[in-house]
């Protein structure tokens, strides 16, 4: 049971799921989870153009590196194999949707694998109706990361509450239960890999649609791991060091983004504390944060 | 030179419909590019999804859309909300100001691709999609438009006048109703412990430079029963060392006090000493 959060815990520094700082409270998952930062500081253009290639070559590495393969195609197969149907859950928010080059790349890798083109769809808003979705073996989730409104991040968890048939159901109480989207029948035994763009992740949400290019900064990574929750938690990470960075530390913490710690504490869906997360980076280190 | 005539005596400028109001098709290099889109209570979620939440939790009506766009298909969308009173449109205009004001309405902000402004009992937005910042200018031009278009202008809550006036950081104070506006305003706890909902009206304002003097939030609930149960919610999981009487120091030294008066809940949140807490609390006046 987790105790209520309260702002006097983050002055304690108590809350420690959210920071991450402490351990204070027991977690249920046994096995420690390893989450990949890759970054290639040529991944985006003088323009801030993305560039399909490099992207290519940082989720070759990211993957390789996650499950300790020689090839990019060989670690693909440790997740999909020839004779599956695949789906590629993205997000096409208008204001910052998954960059195609990653979709691309994420898809090359499908058909390198040797599931044929007629098995792979990527898709968002209509996935429930998608038949490729509705008979798929294995699903790759990818999305960006921000700040969200309600749930303080939008990250890899929240990316499948388009597998629901109602997403307002999941709002109440800061989307506290949005890592039980994991068990929808839709999804549950099927995900295989989870991939945060933090190509340009956004920090900080402002006006009606919680978008404002100042709070988009070209990070130019990728985080890649199989445990949701602990991709998120090193998300989380990401954004209250930027939010430290730029807003100071009293507005560290996005508003309160509690799903992170109660997919772990609560229902036991993996790891939210950072003692228990490998973290592997590689590439660029410039300005890394965490 | 034949155009400008004609613009100047406003004849073959056609005007589109946004929500009731006439705004004009184009403005510069940038025409209306489709039909007006509009979503009601019901359908909020299908243009929005989680940020319908802010909206909904105010009396909000609909929300028209007119997305305008260049000869490159960049777009500036424009968001006229009908928030059906103009305490309302106030409300989900102050929830959230960083920018600005640039005289547009009866209250704005303007900044990084982003205008806002509310009047009478609508709320405003202008937004350049694109990253190119030459088109922001055109987002006051489009604005200013909507300003003229709409006639009636209406009052601020009445509530905002429950806020000391001493020291008061004006533009800073906000009026909302839920608990998901409250932990972005300003987080008090993961839970709803003081059982905001659709019945209740707040107002936040901040003292002194970013709060450094302290804070006020006050509730005001159906009756004066609700506010009992809501103020010993608080008590209960926020300052438990505490049966309301005194202020707390909470673990960063800043001070915590609260009381409640009829069916008002009044707390006084980061103040820097006990004696601001209760001066400042001690200032609430409901008379």
């Amino acid at each position: 049971m987790v105790r209520k959060l309260t702002r006097r815990d983050f002055m304690k520094g108590s809350a420690a799921g959210v920071l991450g700082a402490t351990v204070a409270l027991p977690t249920r998952q046994t096995t420690r989870s390893r989450v990949v930062l890759v970054r290639d500081e040529n991944a985006l253009d003088a323009n801030s153009a993305f560039n399909g290639e490099v992207i290519q070559q940082m989720l070759d590495d990211a993957v390789m590196a996650l499950f300790e393969e020689n090839t990019p195609v060989d670690a693909f197969r440790r997740m999909v194999s020839a004779n599956q149907t695949v789906g590629i859950k993205t997000n096409v928010w208008n204001y910052l949707p998954t960059p195609p080059e990653l979709e691309t790349a994420i898809k090359q890798r499908v058909l390198d694998v040797g599931v044929s083109e007629g098995r792979i769809a990527i898709d968002d808003r209509s996935v429930r109706n998608n038949p490729i979705f509705q008979n798929a073996d294995s699903i790759i989730n990818v999305r960006p990361l921000r700040t969200h409104y309600l749930s303080g991040v939008s990250g890899c968890m929240k990316n499948l509450i388009m597998f629901s048939d109602s997403q307002s159901k999941w709002h109440p109480n800061s989307c506290a239960d949005l890592g039980l989207l994991v068990n929808l029948p839709e999804v549950s035994g099927r995900l295989r890999l989870h991939i945060l763009s933090v190509l340009t992740p956004q920090y900080h949400g402002r006006g009606p649609h919680h978008f404002s290019r100042r709070y988009v900064w070209n990070y130019k990574g990728l985080l890649v791991g199989t445990d949701v929750v602990a991709v998120d938690a090193v998300a989380l990470q990401l954004l209250m060091a930027k939010r430290t960075e730029v807003l100071g530390a009293a507005r560290a913490l996005p508003p309160v983004p509690i799903h992170i710690e109660r997919a772990d504490k609560v229902h036991g869906l993996g790891n939210s504390d950072m003692a228990n997360i490998d973290l592997i980076k590689l590439g660029w280190q410039e300005d890394i944060l965490i | 030179m034949i155009a400008l005539l004609l613009l100047a005596l406003n004849i073959g400028v056609r005007d589109v419909n946004v929500c009731g109001l006439s705004v004009p098709t184009e403005f510069g290099e940038w025409r209306a590019a489709e039909e007006e889109s509009s979503y009601d209570r019901a359908t909020l979620y299908d243009y929005m999804n989680g940020g319908a939440e802010v909206y909904l939790s105010f009396d909000y009506q609909r929300v028209c859309v007119r997305r305008f766009v260049d000869s490159d298909d960049n777009e500036i969308v424009l968001d006229v909300y009908d928030m059906g009173s103009s305490a309302e449109a106030f409300g989900v205009f102050s929830v959230s100001i960083e920018d600005p004001e640039v005289d547009i309405g009866q209250g704005s902000e303007f900044g990084a691709g982003l205008l806002k402004f509310w009047k009478g009992k609508y709320f405003v937005s202008v937004v350049n999609q694109g990253i190119d910042e030459s088109a922001d200018q055109m987002l006051l031009e489009i604005g200013r438009a909507v300003d003229e278009a709409i006639e009636s202008t209406g009052p601020e809550p009445e509530m905002l006048q429950l806020l000391p006036p001493e020291g008061l950081n004006r533009r800073q104070s906000s009026y909302f109703h839920s608990n998901v506006i409250l932990s972005n305003r300003f987080f008090i706890a993961a839970e709803n412990l003081l059982q905001l909902s659709d019945e209740t009206n707040c107002v936040f304002g901040e003292y002194g430079e970013m709060g450094s003097g302290g804070s006020v939030l006050i509730v005001e609930y159906p009756d004066a029963v609700k506010a009992v149960e809501a103020h010993s919610s608080f008590i209960r999981g926020y300052t438990p060392e505490t049966d309301g009487s005194s202020p707390v120091q909470t673990e960063n030294g800043n001070w915590t006090y609260s009381r409640i008066t009829d069916r008002y809940v009044s707390i006084v949140l980061e103040a820097p000493t006990e004696e601001r807490a209760s001066a400042l609390l001690s200032s609430i006046r409901f008379n």
